[in-house]
């Protein structure tokens, strides 16, 4: 009989906005196993290990730690029990020495000094330990992603931690390198650790665990032993949602000319020495929604980047906007040509929250004449516009004056729906457009878009959910590592965990395949 | 950033619950504390507090040549509140102003002791528009820096600030100086050059109609142009401004230039209305540092600004007053009004408690209802 | 002429000037620094000097002892720095907002207080103050040249370059300092290795507000003996501008508020040689700021530009 280290009974988070993140979650972790949470993207896995790590306090619910309940105020108390975390985004400083980061919060000293020989000597000897093959007096800024994950792995161990936390930790490694991570945590697993792995990449789980837990939008869907599941039952335990077949009626596909709204010929991108987009092309037809379907960080944003020109990108290839090049264009230029763009990070670039509603619905097409007069703005019209999009996109406010902070996440979605649907444009990304927000106003949104897609507007939707994807989209790409990995011509044929086979890069097509792309 | 308190904002009753009610009762109660500490120091400092502090409030208005005064002193300060209110509403923290009072100062007197005309309404109107021409683009290059090199405005535009004070005594000092005044100051301004009174009692000059005209347009050019609608976006979220297509480069040398040409109107009213030459250490310092502190006090409303510059004025004039009789009590207490009430408007989270309180009882009843 | 300029840059004479107007550019600069290595920035600086020059002076005349006026400019200059984070942390005011009006109406308050005391709003010259005198050290003052430099120097001078060594100290080599560094560079990392980032960076910005304030009470206590309205006159800002150029890099702090300094005593000694316009030559010291902060910043820009800078 193991010994149990973690166990969370009926853990419940809910924020203050009314998002539940978690729901009566019940799982068990033992002393020195490998035990994967996995989960789609948003399905709760963050915030779950958040509590764990005392960032979050659960609505309701116990965590018992070492037999004891564990009422963590900060992360400072899960450090002290005994509890370390890797997060996906690292919490290092690069300027400082690798030593220095890992010291950092508990410092060895001699007199009132920072005593850096035992300090360098403890952490050399660390590394030395586990085989990192770091020299600790490096400057963090000087190493590779992997090796950075590697420090914060040694601040988990530093400061002796029992029960380590990594948060999607392959997700930034090549292939080899998650190899090397593996070797280290069975490694730790045998010196007596427990390891949480959590990721999305369905290979490397299977490869790694000893159980898997699985969490569906919020809720745990039990708790496996690796060798009682098949890699398709993974999947359909990850994604498996009926279909809303609700959105089928929706789709009447009309012909408009096989006119292209967008088309990406041979982009590539590099970052860090590493292709982030390799050699992508695909073209949006009018009248049609282009899925893309990856999970985070295969690319997808800096395609977007690209294609939007929010910011100022080095890339090769070509880009077109209705006809037009668009590569040398700035944002604006763009817009003007016909694109739409409903950006992923909402509040930061979707909205200015302290102004009012009706402002934020008309800032991408405020000098357009219906909406001016000869010298000023026509107040008068822009209330009447707003107002009449408040309530066709049955925006919950009182007035279009209000300000847009007084919305809730869903709402704020609306507004920004609206105002780009208003642009009238005939091609429109749609990044993320549901993500995070009530499934009221998700299915609003999604309407929306297909009755843009209906009106002739070619539509590129960029989102981590599958379900989105496939219930919207008339043609879908996989992105995966940069690359288009799979495509496939009719959305409606495509069997889900054979896509998330694509997105988790378990299977992958040929050059000839994906060029149905652009071609079709 | 969706908390309680605004989820009933949009309720226009007189409640305080609606954010312009609260934001006046919070501006009441900020002028009551800063009353308040004043009264408390002066009880410290003057042999008659109650008085004192009566002498400030009403003491202006005991004579028609004090709010004369008031009111042809206020204008200028007003031109620099509305010059920092359009700077601080866009998000910049260009303090330029006070260089380009002091440094338009100087072409206001070369044009205004040149006899360049003999008309008396073309004169003014000359010294105006060198004044609006050259300030404008001198308080370009703090935010140019800024824009394209990401140089700190801040820092850069009180250095060129304290440059152009030299610059300024130079040049007045060799080429627009007199013998008769120690060479610190200019000639005497042409009779021609300068702004007289329409109504000698009340001090009330066709500045007061320009200020007024100019402050009516700008509420106009902040509240329903394009322009306006710009500076709104990128002062509040830059990011959202950008990925909106607004050219930020373009648009804070803009307002730049719009921020010169006001404080170099205040220049102007200031000098041909107030005195008849210019001693760049004297005749203009201050006044566009006081402008930022009028736009924090108006809120960056034009119309707040102006209200503002008139009130902080008048409240300058009462102590003054109250220096001739009580002269334990400098005018800079004012300065200590002001500076509590800036501090208090500011601050976010002042009487917000008691805002939510009322806004959960609301909610509450409603919620009965 | 070009002779006369450089023969008066190389004397000794030029030299102890720039020493002597080096201190408050250099208590102003660590001050800035301290705040900004915590994620803060500080651009209060010029009113604290403000205040805590007329505080050292009130106290040193209430107290008839210079030191108690020294620890009276402290205790001003750093509740100051207390009252920024007042409004700012607990009032949730913009603290720059804050730090610009402190700054706008810092002489008008200083002057009111003046008055009080002296029935003037120039100068505190009828006060009879004590000042704090200079420090001769024994042996070293006998040498030639370093005789001169090392001894006889203004006692807060001494109390100035402690401090330089000690403020490095401090945040290079103890764990407190390596924490506030970590607050500037990255709170988020700082806060998951459980550090109380609010907490230090209440505590660097009263540090910042000591260093301005012995850097008032130098020009008021120490080196010119007395108050007078506007004393300050930028060299609170020209710490500010400093930091801005060190970037986080001491040694590039020290020598910018040195370089600073040089020219300020450039501006006095040929503001006293009538064949100079004297307007111009006071304006050197701030033209040189803008100057050098502008060329860095430009510098700065092509680097980035090139990615040739590495991340903090």
């Amino acid at each position: 009989m193991k010994e149990t280290i973690l166990k969370l009974d009926n853990v419940t988070k809910v924020y203050p906005n009314g998002t539940v993140a978690n729901r009566d979650i019940n799982m068990e972790f033992e002393k020195g196993e490998i035990h994967s949470v996995v989960g789609e993207n948003g399905a709760g896995k963050s915030t779950l290990m958040k509590m764990i790590f005392g960032i979050e306090k659960p609505s309701s619910g116990t965590i018992t730690y070492k037999g004891q309940e564990a009422k963590f105020n900060s992360s400072m108390d899960a450090i002290h029990a005994g509890i370390g975390m890797v997060h996906q985004h690292f919490m290092l400083i690069p300027s400082f020495s690798i030593v220095d980061n890992i010291i950092l919060g508990d410092e060895p000293t001699k007199s009132i000094f920072i005593d850096q020989n035992e300090a360098t000597k403890k952490c050399q000897e660390l590394s030395d330990k586990y085989d990192f093959e770091l020299d600790v007096t490096a400057k963090v800024s000087t190493l590779s992603v992997a090796k950075r994950q590697k420090v914060e792995i040694l601040k988990t161990l530093y400061r002796d931690a029992e029960l380590i936390i990594l948060d999607e930790p392959t997700s930034v490694l090549t292939p080899q390198e998650t190899e090397k991570l593996f070797d280290q945590l069975r490694q730790f697993k045998q010196q007596g650790h427990t390891i949480i792995f959590i990721s999305h990449k369905l290979e490397e789980v299977k490869k790694i665990s000893d159980k898997i837990s699985v969490i569906r939008n919020g809720v745990s869907k039990g708790t496996y032993l690796n060798e009682e599941l098949t890699m398709e039952q993974l999947t359909n335990l990850i994604i498996g949602r009926d279909l809303d077949s609700d959105m089928d009626k929706y789709k009447t596909h009309e012909d408009f000319n096989n006119e292209k709204a967008l088309e990406v010929k041979n982009l590539y991108m590099e970052k860090n020495n590493k292709p982030v987009l390799d050699n992508i092309s695909f073209a949006v037809k009018k009248g049609e929604i282009l899925g893309v379907a990856g999970v985070e960080g295969n690319g997808q944003q800096e395609l977007v980047k690209c294609i939007t020109g929010l910011e100022e990108t080095a890339y090769t290839g070509d880009i077109f906007i209705c006809g037009n090049r668009v590569n040398d264009f700035n944002i604006k230029k763009r817009r003007d040509v016909g694109m739409a763009y409903i950006p992923e990070d909402r509040m930061n670039d979707g909205v200015a929250g302290e102004l009012p509603i009706s402002d934020n619905l008309i800032s991408t097409y405020y000098t357009r004449e219906d909406i001016n007069k000869k010298v000023f703005m026509d107040t008068k019209k822009i209330d009447e516009v707003s107002e009449e999009l408040v309530k066709t996109f049955a925006v919950k406010t009182k007035t279009a004056k209000a300000n847009v902070n007084s919305l809730s996440g869903g709402n704020v979605q609306k507004v920004v729906v609206a105002r780009e649907y208003n642009t009238n444009s005939k091609f429109m990304i749609a990044e993320q457009p549901t993500h995070g927000i009530d499934i009221g106003s998700e299915e609003f949104v999604h309407h929306k878009l297909i009755e843009m897609r209906n009106a002739g507007a070619g539509i590129l939707l960029v989102s981590a959910n599958l379900n989105e994807v496939m219930n919207l989209s008339d043609r879908i790409i996989v992105m995966f590592d940069g690359k288009i990995a799979g495509y496939f011509k009719d959305a409606n044929d495509v069997d889900e965990s054979d896509l998330g086979m694509y997105m988790l890069g378990a299977k992958r097509q040929s050059i000839e395949e994906t060029g149905g792309a652009l071609n079709d | 950033m969706t908390d309680r308190s605004d989820k009933y904002s949009n309720k226009y009753k007189l409640s305080i619950s609606n954010p312009k009610v609260f934001d006046a009762v919070k501006m009441g109660i900020s002028i009551l504390i800063g009353l308040t500490i004043s009264f408390v120091i002066l009880i410290f400092v003057s042999n008659n507090p109650v008085n004192a502090i009566i002498t400030i409030l009403t003491g202006p208005l005991t004579k028609t040549r004090y709010i004369g005064g008031v009111i042809q002193s206020f204008i200028p300060y007003a031109f620099a509140g509305l010059s920092a209110g359009v700077l601080f509403k866009a998000g910049a923290f260009n303090m330029g102003s006070e260089g380009v009072f002091i440094l338009s100062g100087v072409v206001i007197t070369a044009i205004a002791t040149s006899p360049i005309t003999t008309s008396s309404i073309l004169h003014p109107i000359l010294c105006y528009l060198g004044a609006i021409v050259f300030g404008g683009t001198v308080m370009i290059l703090p935010s140019l820096l800024k824009a394209k090199f990401n140089t700190n405005e801040m820092v850069v535009s009180l250095m060129l600030n304290s440059v152009y004070a030299g610059v300024a005594a130079y040049l007045v000092r060799t080429f627009l100086g007199t013998v008769q005044r120690g060479s610190n100051s200019s000639k005497d301004y042409l009779l021609t050059a300068k702004i007289g009174n329409i109504y000698e009692p009340l001090k009330i000059s066709v500045c007061l109609f320009l200020l007024i005209a100019v402050t009516i347009i700008l509420y106009l050019v902040m509240t329903k142009s394009r322009l306006g609608y710009q500076i709104r976006l990128a002062g509040t979220n830059p990011s959202f401004a950008n990925y909106s297509g607004i050219n930020a480069f373009k648009l804070s040398i803009t307002t730049a230039a719009i921020a010169g040409v006001l404080s170099a109107m205040g220049a102007t009213t200031a000098l041909l209305t107030q005195t008849s030459y210019y001693t760049p250490s004297q005749s203009l310092v201050g006044i566009g540092f006081s402008g930022m502190l009028l736009a924090m006090l108006g809120r960056n409303n034009p119309i707040g600004i102006v209200i503002a510059a008139f009130l902080v004025k008048y409240l300058e004039q009462g102590s003054q007053i109250l220096y001739f009789v009580d002269n334990k009590v400098p005018s800079e207490i004012i300065a200590i009004i002001e500076g509590v009430i800036i501090m208090l408007v500011s601050s976010q989270y002042f009487l917000r408690r008691f805002r939510e309180r009322k806004l959960l009882e609301e909610g509450l009843e409603e919620h009965a209802e | 002429m070009l002779n006369n300029i450089i023969e008066t840059i190389f004397s000794m004479r030029f030299l102890l000037q720039v020493i002597r107007l080096a201190t408050p550019i250099i208590f102003a600069s660590i001050g800035a620094f301290v705040a900004a290595s915590c994620g803060i920035g500080n651009i209060a600086i010029e009113s604290i000097m403000t205040f805590a020059a007329l505080a050292g002076i009130i106290g040193s005349y209430l107290s008839g002892s210079a030191w108690v006026g020294v620890i009276v400019a402290v205790i001003v200059g750093m509740l100051t720095a207390l009252l920024i984070t007042f409004f700012s942390m607990r009032l949730g005011a913009d603290p720059f907002l804050i730090m610009i009006a402190l700054n706008t109406f810092a002489d008008a308050v200083a002057i009111f207080i003046l008055f009080q005391f002296t029935g003037e709003k120039g100068s505190s010259a009828s006060l009879a103050t004590k000042s704090l005198g200079v420090i001769d050290i024994p042996i070293i003052k006998d040498i030639p040249i370093i005789g001169e430099i090392f001894s006889g120097q203004y006692v807060l001078t001494y109390v100035c370059w402690i401090l330089v060594i000690l403020t490095f100290i401090v945040l290079y080599k103890t764990p407190l300092g390596m924490r506030m560094r970590a607050c500037g560079l990255n709170a988020d990392a700082a806060k998951t290795a459980g550090i109380n980032v609010e907490r230090l960076q209440k505590l660097s910005l009263a540090l910042s507000g000591l260093f301005a304030a012995l850097g008032g009470a130098y020009l008021s206590i120490n080196y010119l003996k007395i108050f007078t309205k506007g004393m300050v006159s930028g060299q609170g800002w020209m710490g500010v501008a400093a930091n801005g150029i060190a970037n986080g890099n001491y040694l590039s702090l020290i020598l910018s508020a040195i370089i600073f300094s040089f020219f300020r005593a450039v501006s006095i000694i040929f503001s006293s040689n009538s064949s100079f316009p004297t307007d111009l030559v006071g304006a050197i010291p701030y033209l040189s700021v803008f100057i050098i902060l502008t060329v860095v910043s430009i510098v700065n820009y092509y680097r980035i530009k090139r990615g040739k800078v590495e991340e903090q």
